[in-house]
């Protein structure tokens, strides 16, 4: 009988404002996110205050996004998640695949959020994706995407695999420099195919930082902020570029599911997710930039992130819907003409 | 046992006749044949598939090359040392595979250990990271392991006596292990080859890292279709074909191998080939330096990823790298001891991993009685069938097992993972003992019975005793198996119940850490300790023959 008076209690929560919806001592929030730093962010700054001042239990679910995302969308309408984190372009289908819900007006700290970050749920961190080099193995710094093409980086290009947010970026941005964009990929296909071959392709940040170690390429397209930590710590030679046509944008999303029996818990999560203490503890640790707009940093920090209106609104943004609806096309012709 | 991998097959199969790919579609249970011509009409798709199917054969058959120098080493060493030679045997399946692949970078990049010799030797540079070679290394690094612990029973088993007589008649080393070690060897050999191929068929995780997306392997594809594309019905479609092959293979091995074993069935044996006297010559001359420098090799590839993880695990870098030191520090270690929530979700694990063994043996045992011993027709059609779920990409199975979440988060989420664990750890387990038990001297059985011994008392005392080595290497893999399982587990894994692997393996996803090598390290430590004490419970060799 609880759990189906829970539910009718959600329901009119998602459909109206929220003013039914009460957290109460012994709710339980399940939370999917990625482990490490970010676990144990939330667990300082959100979980813990959550649980010391309403008596409730968050639980937290670790993992990748794909397991994640494939099993928000294997339990739709029924979620075993209350609350799952999302890139962008995943979000803001799961969004329309009726899997979560959009961002709504109950969470008071999403007032200060910049508009790209009210897509595809709560945007919670900026993280965008960039060109990274090895200053030591180009003839002068990279400037712009172009660069990728120039001659003294021929056969020195590690490219990131496709589909991914790195190969989406990476993708996109070639189109884009060489007079396509998502509605018409094929420039983007035809200059990538002319870099081959490559030395390797990653397809994760810790593979490409051990191939910068060993040297076995140039540049790649990569997140800044990581490559930021690993530049930092062991690899001076590594420049995060600050291209002329902008980083491409990525975002992480606080996403709640469609059919959550914990709606106001979930919201209260994301609250104290946006708030200035939290969004300062991600970028002191691992330089995301805060998605609101009421956060100040010292002026050593403020160069390594992207703050203010100007810079984010030179973040690149992409037409989303075109690039979902087309990645298993363009998957299946990335392993065809530019791996394998 | 049987609905816990029926079900998530069921689905599969059922998935993979779908004709929509569409993600909402209704499932529909006309069956339609349109993602197999998806597949089998592409030449992409089926250059791929073939190309992961000859991957696994070559790979098996390095494996067989240097397991054999390697087993035969293990059943050489004085009892002390026994634990220590398994311990660096089972090295590979307790390091991180992140950490091996950088293992492989390491060896193969360009300012790599095999350049260097190449340059040094003046052979030029040789590139040969990032491609079919270094995956192909990978998997042989991973899989070895299997292959040598599945010849180890029945090297270890083998009358001692049989290669004094010989000797005695005038056989040199390569002429004993040809016509006398090698032949009675044959079941083991059966047992470690239908493994490793199957794990290398289905394998997606090295290839992917060390492959440098150049290498692309049929388990990708499932990857990338059904979770990354969410086309359920095309990546199901592509595992059923894995099944398939892989069925073929399991079926081929047991008939070919059957058939060289004429001895079993009482059939005849004809006449041997005789080499011609001066190739024999050459042969023990050069035998006993090549099966050194194999033990070598082996030894070399096994060991190698220990001394990464030992040296990373002490690095003061915040990602996990072994490529620059950057000064010593125990800091991986305390952040692993601090953190309480390594140890509840190791301790997870650890009961996951014991109960998962005890119930897979108690399955395996008597039906490698049935398999080894039966006579029933179909016997090799089941034993493949109890092979399936090795053959089944663990991908596959998760893929499965998301369509039943419904059903499986009903479950107690201790007895719903240890129902999947058991499912996967079983058919490990029943192919060392299949061949272990092939091995047992009925006429010792026969020689109790007849003396009175009541069929328990056989089993207690004649049985169990021989089978002792054999049961020992089976729990212990079965052990580890349980132990490091992820990606299955992965995507069962509730708020309320997680193991160490998969939480190792959600940071692993944001940013490795060297906290993954501290663990590794520790894990290598404990499972020598394991070791040595299962060795004094449960002998790893028979000490009767000593």
């Amino acid at each position: 009988m609880f759990t189906r008076r829970n539910a009718l209690l959600a329901a009119p929560a998602f459909f109206a404002s929220n003013a039914i919806a009460q957290i109460r001592r012994g709710d339980e929030l399940t939370v999917g996110v990625w482990g490490g730093a970010q676990e144990r962010i939330l667990r300082e700054f959100v979980s813990g205050p959550l649980e010391a001042q309403h008596g409730v239990r968050i639980n937290y679910v670790l993992g990748g996004t794909t397991e994640r995302r494939a099993r928000a969308y294997a339990e739709r309408g029924r979620p075993s998640f209350d609350l799952l984190y999302l890139n962008i372009f995943e979000s803001r289908q799961a969004v329309r695949d009726g899997v979560t819900q959009a961002a709504n007006t109950n969470v008071p700290n999403a007032q200060h959020l910049y508009p790209v970050a009210r897509l595809g749920g709560f945007g919670v961190a900026f993280n965008p994706v960039t060109i990274v080099y090895d200053r030591r193995m180009v003839a002068q710094p990279m400037t712009s995407w172009r660069d990728f093409w120039r001659d003294d980086l021929r056969g020195k290009v590690i490219w990131p695999t496709y589909p991914g947010a790195q190969g989406t970026a990476a993708l996109l941005m070639a189109a884009k420099v060489f007079g396509g964009d998502e509605n018409n990929i094929d420039p983007g296909f035809a200059a990538i195919a002319r870099l081959r071959p490559f030395p390797a392709i990653q397809a994760s940040q810790d593979q490409l930082f051990g191939m910068f170690d060993q040297q076995v390429g140039a540049a790649s397209v990569e997140f800044g902020s990581f490559t930021r930590s690993y530049a930092e710590a062991r690899n001076p030679n590594i420049v995060i570029a600050d291209p002329v046509e902008g980083q491409a944008v990525a975002t992480n999303v606080a996403c709640i599911t469609v059919g959550t029996r914990a709606q106001a818990l979930a919201e209260a999560f994301v609250n104290l997710h946006l708030s200035p203490a939290c969004q300062r503890a991600y970028a002191e640790r691992i330089y995301y930039s805060p998605t609101v707009n009421n956060v100040e940093f010292p002026p050593a920090l403020a160069a390594k992130l992207v703050l203010g209106p100007e810079a984010v609104g030179k973040l690149v943004d992409f037409d989303w819907d075109v690039v979902i609806r087309n990645q298993p096309r363009w998957s299946s012709r990335f392993t065809r003409e530019i791996a394998g | 046992m049987l609905a816990a991998f029926a079900a998530p097959l069921g689905v599969v199969a059922l998935l993979s006749v779908q004709e929509s790919s569409e993600l909402f579609a209704p499932l529909s249970f006309t069956p339609s044949a349109a993602q197999y011509a998806e597949i089998l009409g592409d030449r992409f798709y089926l250059r791929t598939f073939l190309n992961t199917l000859l991957l696994g054969a070559v790979v098996t058959a390095v494996s067989v090359v240097l397991a054999y120098p390697m087993a035969l080493w293990l059943t050489r060493l004085p009892p002390a040392w026994k634990p220590l030679g398994f311990a660096c045997v089972l090295v590979p399946l307790l390091t991180n595979v992140v950490v091996r692949s950088l293992g492989i970078i390491l060896l193969l990049g360009r300012g790599g250990i095999l350049t260097r010799i190449t340059e040094g030797l003046g052979l030029g540079r040789v590139d040969l990271l990032f491609g079919w070679f270094a995956v192909g290394l990978a998997l042989t690094q991973v899989f070895l392991p299997f292959m040598v612990l599945a010849l180890y029973d029945v090297l270890e088993a083998q009358e001692k006596r049989l290669t004094e007589a010989a000797s005695g008649l005038g056989a040199g080393p390569v002429v004993t292990f040809w016509r006398v070690t090698f032949p009675l060897s044959l079941a083991g050999l059966r047992a470690g080859m239908t493994v490793v191929f199957l794990l290398a068929s289905t394998a997606y995780v090295s290839a992917t890292l060390v492959g440098g997306r150049k290498v692309l392997v049929s388990g990708m594809v499932v990857l990338r279709e059904g979770l990354e594309i969410l086309n359920y019905p095309l990546a199901a479609a592509m595992a059923m074909l894995m099944l398939g092959a892989s069925v073929a293979v399991t079926l081929g091995l047991a008939f070919v191998i059957g058939r060289s074993m004429p001895w079993l069935s009482g059939r005849g044996q004809g006449e041997a080939w005789v080499p011609p006297r001066a190739l024999v010559l050459i042969l023990e001359a050069l035998g006993p330096w090549l099966s050194r420098l194999l033990l070598a090799l082996a030894l070399f590839l096994l060991l190698f990823p220990l001394l990464l993880v030992a040296v990373a695990s002490v690095n003061n870098s915040p990602q996990a790298s072994v490529a620059q030191f950057l000064g010593f520090t125990w800091r991986w270690y305390v952040a692993v001891w601090e953190n309480p929530r390594y140890l509840s979700d190791a301790w997870v694990s650890v009961q996951l991993a014991l109960c998962c063994v005890a119930i897979s043996l108690a399955i395996a045992l008597p039906a490698s009685f049935a398999l080894g011993r039966g006579t029933f027709r179909g016997r090799e059609w089941l034993g493949a069938a109890l092979m399936l779920p090795l053959a089944l990409p663990g991908i596959a199975i998760g893929l499965g097992m998301l369509r039943l979440l419904q059903w499986f988060t009903a479950l107690p989420p201790f007895l719903g993972l240890l129902a999947v664990h058991v499912v996967l750890v079983a058919p490990f387990m029943l192919a060392l003992l299949r061949a272990s038990v092939q091995q047992l001297d009925r006429a010792l059985e026969e020689a109790a019975g007849g003396l009175g011994a009541s069929p328990a008392r056989v089993f207690a005392r004649v049985i169990l005793p021989q089978l002792g080595p054999g049961i020992g290497v089976a729990c212990v893999i079965g052990f580890l198996l349980s132990f490091g399982e992820v990606t299955v587990t992965a995507f069962l894994t509730t708020a309320r119940m997680q193991t160490l692997p998969v939480r190792i393996y959600a940071e692993a996803t944001f940013s490795l850490e060297n906290t993954v090598n501290a663990i590794s390290t520790g894990i290598i430590l404990l499972t020598m300790l394991l070791l040595w004490a299962v060795n004094r419970l449960m002998p790893l060799d028979r000490v009767w023959r000593r």
